[in-house]
């Protein structure tokens, strides 16, 4: 199995995949949930338990309304690096004897950081749930970061830099991507693992300073699925979790505009390269911010544009006109801020990027004039129905939706209506949200291609 | 309201109504009238059907001058069969939210079939057509050659898949082993409707077929859908399995130039076969020298006391006529010479002086509850129930696996580590710009 302890989530770093279709962020299984499988404690802690007693494991998931976005320019990378130093001990707990202490009982932890939250998880049997609830607790209060740990950390931050960006040409200009979109030094336009100079001048107190703005239990969600009750963990938590006093939260800044309203473009010809991709990305409302009216219909949009073998551009581009072997289209509306819709190709060897670019911008344009039938919207909501089904097969996607949705602050009350508004959606409205996305400001393309240049 | 809808609905009634039963993993050997042979963890908890099979014959018995067939000819399974082209199979399948899919390892032809326990008819019936009646349309050829083409000229760029590759190509040389699995894109652009054809009919066999079902479904509903998707299969005779392999007698250090800060590095000896009696003992090793988590010596050496790497890792690989133990880190390529360094000496200092006590007894507690967590998702569960019949062994092993474990005593690793961790034995391949790595001999 690979490896992964920390995972950087979030943005452009996978627009290099062949596919990526929208992620269906929905818990199905139990409409007619029980009240107390949901509670906050006096100190505000959110809780969430999703019984489950499929294998004898649980699986918890404590996520921070906190992400890379809430750094500023000078100061990036600061959001990830502490993930990182999470690892490294409190007053009772040593450096890296937490992960230790997992994996001898058994288990399994590992921790992410996005643009707009910040999540720790472990996997362990049931009768070991306190444990994890007792040091996940011990390290949401008492984190000791020390120089002596800091120093070795820090280049393993700048070797996880090097690993998933700075040895990619298509991370690369995702980076660039994104700075474009929502503008240099701007939230979602700095890299999740910061700017290369700010990481290297981060130190003990920088870490700390964030660690203390934002890691409370009124600014957390915790999440347990498995073999267990919602008594059992209301128990445990009050226990290990409850004696953490709440402390003021700052309000999070996201802005309401991109980068510009002109149309920009980013294009990189790199040695390392040897199969092109054209991608667009338009700025795009999400479920929090922006016309937040368009989010469903956007995610059937995305589906019936892009989703997949079936769609719109894969049927033209690469089944029709032969002209790509792959087409995709994506939307993630689960966003504190504004997001984006996304529109990317693979050229087939030969056809020119001026030509595939044309192709794309005659399929919008067909779709804005001629509309979509009833037929394709049904098709694609049942794809994204289904695809959220079977996301409640593994126990781990059920803490991740719940960790998406209410860390930038939804609800589970949004969670269960995703299904009908999803249903709800009409073809009408898929075109409102294509006209109002699809517009002339606010996008950027991106070309990459080897070295010798443009095809 | 959607059909989907409608099921959902119907689900989460179901769903909220059932006992909190314990997570057992019952497994049920079905043998269906026709003789086809299967197990079953049968999951009322899941809506939902997962398959998990496979076929005898993988892409190392591709024959000469085909590389690439079985790849190939697998994705192409669901491209179209009797009068469905290959959008309209896809189309089946998305209208009945299933999903049918072929891949192909060295040494097996693998499929998988998922399915809405609702819509299971359909999902075994999709399934039989792919099997049964694959179409091999020229304009389909010609659309996954051209995928896969692009796919190896991508991987030849990605640092991570370069080493990979050159990893097989050294270790295994002269042997079918270091054949790319995807083939080559001389061989690709050569083959025929006919040799996909002729491919299909020559894996496609009942003899020597794997088979494991998890969900909600029962035995006879299984066995009749069984029989009907894998029925009309004929009996045959599978490729013979590749020849023996020669382990390599020599130390080897291979550097693949790359425009990359980052040296990306893999270090193989020769491994543990699945059925040797000290595979419990190569599970508990693996761990502590850099399996698992942020426990092992490599995670510690390399990482967590030196910050030379983000990731350092070891892991057992094991084939049908091979075994490996491979190392795995990646280090800027100034520092990566000290990052081999360190992975070196710490493969030493296991030969030398075996673990400790406390990391066998860590490591024992470890493997323990790690197949729990293995038990995830259907898919993950029909997954090992699947490998398991591969490997050969009974359903009653999840039991005993415990015991087999915890019989691991120090003396086992250690003369496990003296026979495996050998300097004479190691291949490293580094691929990137890496300062003070010398290749040779």
């Amino acid at each position: 199995m690979c490896f992964s302890r920390r995972a950087l989530l979030g943005g452009l770093v996978a627009a290099g995949a062949l596919a990526s279709p929208p992620v269906a962020r929905a818990k199905l299984f139990s409409v007619e949930r029980r009240k107390s499988d949901f509670f906050t404690l006096p100190n505000g802690l959110q809780v969430v338990v999703l019984p489950s007693s499929r294998a004898p494991i649980v699986n918890q998931l404590v996520v921070y309304k906190v992400g890379s976005a809430d750094e500023v320019y000078g100061k990036t990378g600061i959001a990830h690096f502490l993930e990182h130093m999470m690892f490294k001990g409190t007053g009772t707990v040593g450096p890296t004897e937490f992960s230790r202490t997992v994996s001898r009982n058994g288990g399994r932890d590992n921790a992410y950081t996005s643009f707009d939250t910040t999540g720790y998880y472990q996997t362990v049997a049931p009768d070991r749930l306190e444990m994890v609830m007792r040091m996940e607790a011990d390290r949401m209060a008492n984190l000791r970061i020390t120089e002596r740990e800091l120093i070795p950390e820090r280049q393993v931050v700048l070797e996880e830099r090097r690993m998933r960006i700075e040895n990619s040409p298509a991370a690369l200009l995702g980076e660039a991507v994104q700075e474009q979109l929502y503008g240099r030094h701007e939230p979602y336009g700095m890299p999740i693992s910061g700017y290369v100079d700010d990481v290297k001048k981060l130190n003990v107190h920088d870490l700390a300073a964030f660690y203390a703005k934002w890691y409370m239990p009124n600014n957390a969600i915790m999440i347990v699925a498995g073999d267990t009750t919602a008594d059992q963990v209301r128990k445990l938590a009050e226990k290990h979790y409850g004696p953490i006093p709440s402390r003021k939260v700052d309000p999070r800044r996201r802005p309401g505009e991109g980068a510009s309203d002109l149309p920009q473009r980013v294009m990189r010809a790199d040695a390392r390269v040897a199969e092109s991709r054209w991608s667009r990305y338009y700025l795009a409302p999400s479920y929090h911010k922006g016309e937040s009216q368009y989010a469903y219909a956007l995610q059937v949009l995305a589906r019936l544009m892009g989703g997949g073998e079936t769609s719109r551009l894969w049927k033209a581009l690469v089944v029709d006109r032969k002209m790509a072997l792959a087409a995709w289209a994506s939307y993630r509306p689960s966003s504190l801020g504004l997001t984006s819709f996304d529109l990317g190709v693979h050229p087939a060897s030969g056809t020119p990027m001026v030509e595939i670019e044309s192709a794309v911008g005659g399929l919008l344009g067909k779709l804005l004039d001629d509309g979509v039938t009833a037929e394709e919207v049904e098709r694609a909501q049942n794809q994204l129905l289904a695809a959220a089904i079977y996301s409640q097969d593994s126990l781990q996607s059920g803490p991740r939706i719940y960790g998406g949705v209410l860390g930038v602050g939804g609800t589970v009350a949004d969670i269960d209506a995703w299904p009908q508004r999803i249903s709800a959606v009409t073809p009408a409205a898929v075109v409102a949200a294509a006209r109002h996305v699809w517009r002339a400001g606010g996008l950027v393309t991106s070309v990459l291609t080897p070295q010798e240049g443009m095809r | 309201m959607s059909q989907l809808l409608r099921i959902l609905a119907a689900l989460v009634v179901a769903v909220a109504l059932l006992p909190a039963a314990a997570g057992a993993v019952d497994i049920k050997a079905v043998t269906t009238p026709l003789g086809i042979k299967a197990w079953l963890v049968q999951d009322k908890s899941a809506p939902a059907v997962s398959l998990a099979f496979s076929f005898a014959g993988g892409t190392a018995s591709d024959p000469a001058g085909q590389l690439g067939v079985t790849t190939l000819m697998a994705t192409l399974l669901t491209d179209g069969a009797e009068t469905l082209t290959s959008q309209a199979f896809r189309q089946r399948q998305e209208d009945a939210a299933a999903s049918v899919g072929f891949s192909a390892s060295l040494d097996r032809l693998g499929g998988r079939l998922r399915v809405l326990s609702a819509n299971r008819e359909e999902g075994f019936e999709l399934l039989r057509l792919a099997l049964t009646q694959p179409r091999f349309d020229a304009d389909m050829i010609e659309q996954r050659r051209a995928q896969i083409i692009a796919s190896i000229n991508q991987s030849n760029q990605r640092p991570g898949s370069v080493a990979a590759r050159t990893l097989m190509e050294t270790e295994f040389a002269g042997h079918p082993y270091a054949n790319n699995p995807d083939g080559t894109p001389d061989d690709l652009k050569k083959l025929t409707q006919q040799t996909l054809k002729l491919r299909a009919a020559a894996l496609l066999i009942r003899t020597d077929l794997v088979v494991a079902a998890v969900g909600d479904i029962d035995e006879t509903d299984l066995a009749r859908l069984l029989d009907r998707a894998f029925g009309s299969l004929p009996v045959g005779t599978p490729p013979p399995l590749p020849p023996e392999w020669t382990p390599p007698t020599k130390a080897r250090t291979v550097v693949v130039e790359r425009p990359v800060p980052q040296s990306t590095a893999l270090l193989a000896l020769p491994g543990v076969a699945r059925d040797d009696p000290d595979w419990y003992a190569a599970l508990a090793m693996n761990h502590i020298l850099g399996g698992g988590g942020q426990q092992s010596r490599l995670f510690n050496e390399v990482r967590e006391k030196r910050g030379l790497a983000y990731s350092a890792t070891s892991s057992l690989r094991v084939y049908k006529r091979a075994a490996l133990l491979v190392m795995s880190t990646a280090s800027a390529n100034e520092r990566i010479a000290e990052a081999l360094r360190v992975v070196k000496g710490e493969l030493a200092r296991l030969r030398v002086d075996g673990p400790t006590e406390q990391e066998l007894a860590d490591a024992k507690t470890y493997l323990a509850g790690a197949l729990a967590l293995a038990l995830d998702s259907s898919g993950a569960i029909a997954g090992l129930l699947h490998s398991m019949q591969v490997d050969g062994l009974a359903p009653d092993h999840l039991t005993k696996r415990a015991a087999l474990i915890a019989a691991v005593k120090i003396d086992d690793v250690r003369r496990l580590a003296r026979r495996l961790l050998r300097d004479e034995a190691l291949t490293t391949v580094v691929v990137g710009k890496p300062v003070g790595v010398a290749p040779g001999p």
